[in-house]
């Protein structure tokens, strides 16, 4: 160890001497002579020298003559790089047993000790690490990599094989990580390696939920995590200054390790880089870096040519992996009907998108992240490089780039004067010709052989193993006393086999001719393996074919029956004229004799029928990831905005049925839900792109047999409500808590003290009490429903809307004089226990008691027909015709506060409406267009067509993935399956029904 | 000739509030079946007989619980004259593959009777495990539901099922039939194809290889087809009068012999396939049951005069390439096809409380291309003929059981509702929990 510390010094100090019977460090002095040098990216000199002295370059040039000390290195053939950096390294996660708590829903009730909660309801998470920490258990940015770095020579060597010299190591797991530690490829002591030991923070939205189903189980959850650790971090900095400024005279502030690391973050000293995980994501990373005001990077999820557009934004850099999925092998050939067009999109595309994200004008680095076998990095650099990224990207992108991203550029990237002589040096064509081989790296002015390098010639020499290195402080193990003999050996060999020319001839494993290296076994497939074909790509990006279908500047639909859902009623003959996306006019014979006005599309509407757009008052179906967060009590936190799903089949699916607009509802696994997101389906867009802008904010609260958790199994009994009471209990309790922290807040508004600790749950909870955020609650039973509605008016609270809601006809003179909605069930009923009293005249009985009624999905296919659910209050308790098609267009909308903007057709209103081959109430009826602002994103003329292209698209891809693939392909094996069917999170539940309970 | 008005002089729940009280406990009564040589002539209605195009202005004479005669002009002296006011008159609807009588709440197990344990049970039989007094029935009766196949699940072959009707004081004098068809769900062809790691929660024996999971379905293909050729063995030692009674194996008699057809539980192609061939090299007569994929092999199922009930109409499309209304067309390119199509909610899932929503399936396959006739045929005379009660059920037929509905509309149109109902002539309740609910509430007092 003593030995480890010395060779800490810088090079002003005396030469180490290790003691004797050690191998001796080896003179730090070398030319090397007659390589093609590529200084930086965009220059390269040929037949050029670099002097290197004690690990640093002294000089470059062409006409730079070898000092006489100078051990001299013949590379005449070979190009040498300045040292590649893999900017995010991460370690295989080691498995991990869980040590205590983590039940689900947090901490056990049944414990006697006061104040054991501390950040609501999670205190017994089973954390990543001992001691102090953040709440929640996968929040560890103190987590430092340089603190428990040990270099693995084996992975080294792997990394070392491809040009790697340097690498950021990054935490394994978790939400906020830790922090990474940039480190030299070298087998040295970690003392020695570490280049930089803080690099970035880490930030992963981690897929799945934690061990134990603690807090956060959901992606949206994640989101929420991030944000409240930040502002946790942002307040402890600011409590523990006042702290210190009262010299403690005041009540301590609680330690907290990883608040404290998070502030080199939030000063912007070390950037943190985001791993979205899935495309879309990309977007929220963005956007909750730019809410917490950090410098950021984003590791690329691989699928960003799902939506370029979003990555430009982010206009941060993406480090890079290159782990494409490999083609399946599958048993029998019938079975491939079960691989969907987006997974073989994804596997085409894949190569693709590193020029996908470099032609949107980011900077990028590469990182070998996510390869298991870190031989194929080269092989789909290649394949990258066949799909549009140029060389010159890419080499910046293995040097310059990460140098800079990690703060080294003074120190790494290029081949000049002054910095780190760490080189990377290929011979033949050079480092983006698969064939051709990496010879050698230099770390810190030392060699290091690359042993799977070396020919047949080499190995039977005992050349095997690389074996400059090894002399310097501690040899451990075996592996030096031969690497030493070998090195010998080598170099002797090596000197009869080069040209005579130079004064002091070596090779760097053997120099062979062009074109005899072909003995190698499991080398990369060439270039020249491929055909042009299978460098060609198929996939079409997936939005092609959505979208606006047309947009005229102005629209008139002639002779129609018009459902206006207003005072108006139900017009026959009626014209609809449309213009800047609202609706101008509505009545017979508007333009007559042809005059309409001038860019007008005129529409022949005979025998078609047009009504408002429909409303969908409760979905899950734009959402990604799961959609409750139900680990805890109360997630007023998450908010369902971060995660909506724009890509999901289902938005086609639901337009094509005339749906518009969409409230997208977190689960009912907890009483207090997660906040809810009104979108509109302008297929297309992207997440925030979808959103309806003026729709007030809400939250979903939910009552009854799911948030008491009655039918999870006898396992899921100790979480706090298992009773109707204590739901009760749990919301006033959480009111009056909000209504503090409401009145914490008024008090430091006149006090300016130290603010107090901003709370995302309780925020959310106070605006509802403050009327800026709307209840929409799940609930069955009447007594239940009584129940909220008493308890809410004790706050002063009006709740939006009862959802479900099925024994509503039971209370419907109190629903309705408290003022809520009603948005129910058509006709579901006998699938738990509360639902048994549940009539399908429950809609026309609530609205002939004065509560405004709307009927919901809250399925992916009940929101298919939902036109057809409204003709139910038609067939269950007689409700008029335009009142029951109110309730799926203007009732919801009136529910969510959005009906100055939608839900029926009036002059000013937006022209969202949907065409239809008849009465939308008959069964015999289809839907024929749907339009949004004016525009038209459903036809159903082109729907056939629009499936049919998709069809040859997939039919396409089959062909070449079955020729990539198959038995002796370069894919097969499980392996390679498991790469291939890893689903999107976009597409996750394309043809599946998600409702309330649904987790992940 | 009496000439009673429509709607008939049975007292009604709303006409009567006294009654209220009482039959907001009672369960639905049944009607007694000993009396009632009724003999009835319905008239004036658009009679719907199925078996060709709907006669306006249509007669039907019901007498001792059988069609007598129907037409524009029928005579039949004695009868009661009921007049139907123009409204239609359709053959009571038949609830295929159902979970109705077995399952009451789908989420307390306490009231669940549908899925067995075991791979291998045929002499597990579902009439014997129906409620009668189940609130589901009345319900789903009251949309013109007049007769439903109970359905056992569980394993590969799960069962025999029988035809119960909608009226009787027992399950047995609710049960028509017994057996009507032997369930097997044939084993699932699907791949797992799940990364390991991402499976949650991680399955015993997931992640197995897919040529693992290719070879285990073979072995189970074979276990099905193993365990048939040992009931043909079995029934050959039975006709030669060796082998004594073993109770799979004598559940089994009637389908090896060929008088009950095999439903077999398939969506996939894969698994239609093979269940076909299997099917041919046996000489066995199979009916498709769930039938998602089912139109993609259309020519192959019609080649083999092999029915499908139709189960999907309503479920989302898992591959978009296939169009957003695949599964509203499938039951039209089915039948366009050549194939006998049924449709059924299904017995799984929310099957039982959305069975009384039969008819809508049979529209949205209506609406995307369906003739009105097939989907029809495909609620009422192809079920009665896929449970061999063609004869007796599924149109009406003079010679046929009166078991009739009156809607006040198209069927298939949600709007309408039933009005009146026979089951084997026996005029039957229409009132259910979800009525008896409906007034009690509506005449709620407003609260002070």
């Amino acid at each position: 160890m003593a030995l480890a510390l010395l060779s800490g010094v810088g090079r002003a100090a005396p030469p180490d001497l290790v003691p004797p019977g050690y191998r001796p460090i080896p003179p730090g002095i070398h030319a090397l002579v007659g390589a093609r040098v590529v200084v930086k990216p965009d220059e390269t000199l040929t037949n050029a020298t670099i002097i290197v002295r004690d690990g640093l370059i002294e000089r470059v040039g062409k006409s730079v003559t070898p000092p006489a000390d100078a051990r001299v290195w013949d590379l005449t053939g070979m190009t040498v790089y300045a040292g590649f950096i893999d900017p995010h390294l991460t370690a295989a996660a080691a498995p991990r047993t869980p040590t205590a708590g983590g039940r689900g829903g947090g901490a056990p009730v049944n414990d006697l000790t006061a104040g054991t909660v501390k950040f609501f309801g999670v205190s017994s998470q089973d954390r990543e690490a001992e001691g102090p920490g953040y709440e929640v258990a996968r929040v560890t940015p103190e987590r430092q990599m340089a603190r428990s770095y040990v270099p693995d020579s084996k992975a080294n060597e792997k990394l070392r094989e491809i040009g790697f010299t340097a690498a950021n190591v990054t935490p394994e797991r978790g939400i906020v990580r830790g922090v990474s530690a940039l480190v030299a490829l070298s087998d040295e002591e970690p003392n020695a390696t570490v280049i930089r030991p803080e690099v970035f923070q880490h930030v992963a939205f981690e897929i799945g939920g934690g061990r134990g189903g603690g807090y956060p189980g959901s992606l949206m959850g994640m989101v929420a995590v991030v944000r409240q650790s930040f502002l946790d971090a942002e307040h402890y900095k600011l409590d523990q200054d006042d702290y210190r400024k009262h010299d403690g005279q005041r009540p301590r502030p609680a330690y907290n390790p990883g608040l404290e690391a998070l502030e080199p973050a939030l000063a912007k000293k070390m950037r943190v880089i985001f791993e979205p995980r899935t495309a879309l994501m990309v977007d929220r990373a963005t956007r909750v870096a730019h809410e917490l005001n950090l410098e950021f990077g984003i590791l690329a999820t691989g699928q960003e040519w799902r939506r370029p557009e979003l990555a430009k934004a982010a206009g941060a850099p993406f480090i890079v992996p290159l782990n494409f999925p490999s083609a399946p092998r599958l048993p029998q050939d019938d079975d491939w009907q079960q691989v969907t067009l987006d997974e073989l999109r994804v596997w085409d595309w894949a190569a693709e998108n590193p020029a996908v994200l470099r032609h949107q004008g980011l900077e990028i680095a590469l990182t070998t992240t996510g390869l298991a076998d870190k031989s194929v990095f080269r092989k789909n650099l290649r394949l990258a490089l066949d799909r549009g990224l140029s060389e010159k990207d890419a080499l910046a992108a293995l040097t310059t780039v990460p140098a800079r991203l990690c703060g080294v550029e003074r120190q790494m990237g290029t081949i000049e004067a002054g910095k780190q002589a760490n080189l990377t040096i290929v011979d033949g064509k050079g480092y983006f010709d698969p064939e051709s081989k990496v010879r050698a790296v230099w770390i810190d002015g030392r060699y290091y052989r690359i042993a799977a390098s070396e020919t047949k010639e080499d190995t039977k020499d005992g050349t095997g193993r690389g074996g400059g290195r090894g002399g310097r402080g501690g040899n451990r193990g075996g592996a030096t006393e031969s690497a030493n003999s070998t090195n010998v050996t080598s170099t002797a060999m090596a000197t009869n086999s080069v040209p005579a020319g130079t004064n002091k001839l070596e090779t760097l494993a053997g120099k062979q001719p062009e074109g005899t290296n072909d003995q190698h076994t499991g080398a990369p497939e060439g270039r020249g393996g491929k055909s042009k074909e299978a460098q060609k790509r198929i996939a079409q990006s997936p939005l092609t074919g959505r979208g606006v279908l047309t947009n005229p500047p102005a629209l008139l639909i002639r002779n129609a029956t018009i459902w206006t859902e207003s005072a108006a009623g139900r017009l026959t003959n009626a014209d609809l004229y449309v213009r800047d996306g609202k609706i101008q006019k509505i009545g017979r014979n508007l333009y007559p004799m042809g005059g309409a006005p001038d860019n007008t599309l005129v529409m022949d509407g005979t025998g078609l029928q047009i009504t408002p757009g429909i409303i969908d008052c409760h979905s899950h179906s734009m959402i990604l990831g799961g959609v409750n967060e139900g680990t805890l009590p109360s997630s007023a936190m998450v908010r369902v905005g971060d995660v909506v799903n724009s890509d999901t089949a289902n938005i086609y699916a639901q337009l094509a049925s005339g749906v518009t607009a969409v409230n997208l509802l977190h689960g009912s696994a907890n009483p207090i839900g997660g906040q809810n997101c009104v979108i509109k389906l302008r297929d297309g867009e992207s997440p925030e792109g979808l959103k309806f802008k003026d729709a007030p904010q809400g939250i979903k609260f939910a009552l009854g047999e799911n948030v008491k958790q009655s039918n999870f199994g006898d396992r899921t009994a100790s979480r706090f409500p298992q009773t109707r009471m204590g739901v009760q209990t749990f919301f006033n309790e959480r009111f009056v808590a909000a209504q503090q922290y409401l009145q914490a807040w008024t008090e430091y508004r006149k006090s300016g003290d130290v603010p107090p600790r901003r709370d995302l749950e309780m925020e959310a909870l106070g605006e509802i009490l403050e009327g800026k955020r709307l209840i929409h609650c799940h609930s069955y039973r009447q007594d239940e429903i009584v129940m909220l509605i008493r308890l809410m008016e004790q706050f002063g609270v009006k709740i939006a809307s009862f959802q479900h809601v099925l024994e509503g006809y039971k209370v419907a003179d109190e629903i309705a004089r408290h003022g809520a909605g009603g948005s129910t069930f058509s006709d579901w009923w006998a699938y738990k226990w509360e639902v048994y009293d549940a009539i399908p005249y429950n809609g026309s009985l609530m609205r002939s008691r004065g509560v405004v009624v709307s009927f919901n999905s809250d399925s992916d296919d009940l929101a298919r027909r939902l036109y057809q659910e409204a003709a139910k209050a038609v067939k269950y308790g007689g409700t008029p015709e335009e009142e029951a098609l109110k309730f799926v267009t203007l009732n919801p909308a009136k529910q969510l506060h959005i009906d100055q903007r939608v839900g029926s057709l009036e002059p000013g209103k937006d022209a969202d409406f949907a065409v239809w081959s008849g009465s939308p109430l008959d069964s015999f009826t289809v839907c024929r267009q749907t339009w949004i602002e004016g525009r038209e994103y459903f036809d159903i003329a082109l729907a056939l067509a629009r499936a049919a292209a998709l069809a040859r698209e997939r039919s396409e891809l089959l062909v070449k993935v079955k020729k990539a693939g198959g038995p002796g392909g370069p894919g097969g094996g499980d392996a390679a399956n498991n790469s291939f069917f890893e689903v999107s999170l976009e597409h996750q539940y394309d043809g599946t029904i998600r409702h309330c309970l649904d987790n992940e | 000739m009496n000439n009673i008005p429509f709607p008939s002089r049975r007292p009604t729940a709303g006409t009567v509030p006294a009654l209220l009280a009482a039959l907001a406990v009672l369960p639905w009564t049944p009607t007694v079946r000993a009396a009632d040589p009724e003999s009835l002539l319905l008239s004036n209605a658009i009679v719907h007989v199925v078996t060709g195009a709907p006669l306006p202005g249509g007669m039907v004479w019901i007498r001792d619980g059988k069609i007598q005669a129907v037409g524009t002009h029928v005579e039949a002296s004695g009868a009661t004259l009921v007049d139907l006011g123009g409204r239609h008159l359709y053959p009571g609807l038949i609830s295929l593959d159902s979970a109705l009588g077995l399952e009451e709440i789908e989420s307390v197990r306490a009231t669940l009777d549908t899925t067995e344990v075991g791979e291998f049970h045929p002499e597990v039989e579902s009439w014997i495990a129906v409620n009668p007094d189940s609130e589901l029935i009345p319900v789903t009766r009251a949309n013109g539901i007049t007769h439903a196949e109970p359905a056992p699940q569980g394993g590969t072959i799960a069962g025999l099922s029988g035809v119960v009707a909608f009226d009787g004081w027992t399950m047995e004098q609710m049960t028509i039939k017994k057996p009507a068809a032997l369930h097997v769900y044939w084993p699932s062809m699907s791949l797992d194809v799940t990364p390991r790691e991402r499976m949650r929660p991680p399955t015993p024996g997931g992640g197995r290889s897919s040529d693992e999971q290719a070879r285990e379905r073979v072995a189970r293909v074979k276990a099905f087809d193993d365990f048939f050729q040992e009931a043909r063995a079995y029934a050959k030692g039975r006709a030669a009068g060796k082998a004594g009674v073993n109770p799979p194996w004598e559940a089994m008699l009637p389908v090896v012999r060929g008088q009950i057809p095999i439903m077999v539980h398939a969506d996939d192609t894969r698994q239609i396939k093979s269940a076909i061939k299997w099917a041919q090299t046996n000489d066995c007569k199979i009916i498709i049951v769930g039938g998602q994929d089912a139109w993609e092999v259309a020519p192959l199922l019609a080649e083999r005069q092999v029915p499908v009930i139709y189960e999907g109409v309503f479920t989302v499309p898992g591959q978009e390439q296939r169009g957003y209304d695949v599964n509203f067309k499938a039951p039209e390119v089915l039948r366009a096809a050549g194939v006998k199509v049924a449709f059924s909610v299904g017995a799984s899932g929310m099957g039982a409380s959305f069975a009384r929503n039969l008819p809508y399936e049979a529209a949205q396959a209506v609406a995307f291309g369906l003739p009105e006739s097939d989907a029809l045929k495909g609620i009422t005379l192809y079920p009665a003929q896929i449970l061999g009660l063609g004869d007796r059920l599924g149109s009406i037929e003079a010679g046929k059981e009166a078991s009739l509905f009156v809607a006040d509309g198209n069927i298939f149109d949600i709007r309408s509702n039933v009005k009146k109902m026979w089951i084997a002539g026996r005029e039957v309740d229409l009132a259910s929990r979800h009525t008896r609910l409906f007034h009690k509430y509506k005449n709620r007092p407003l609260p002070q």
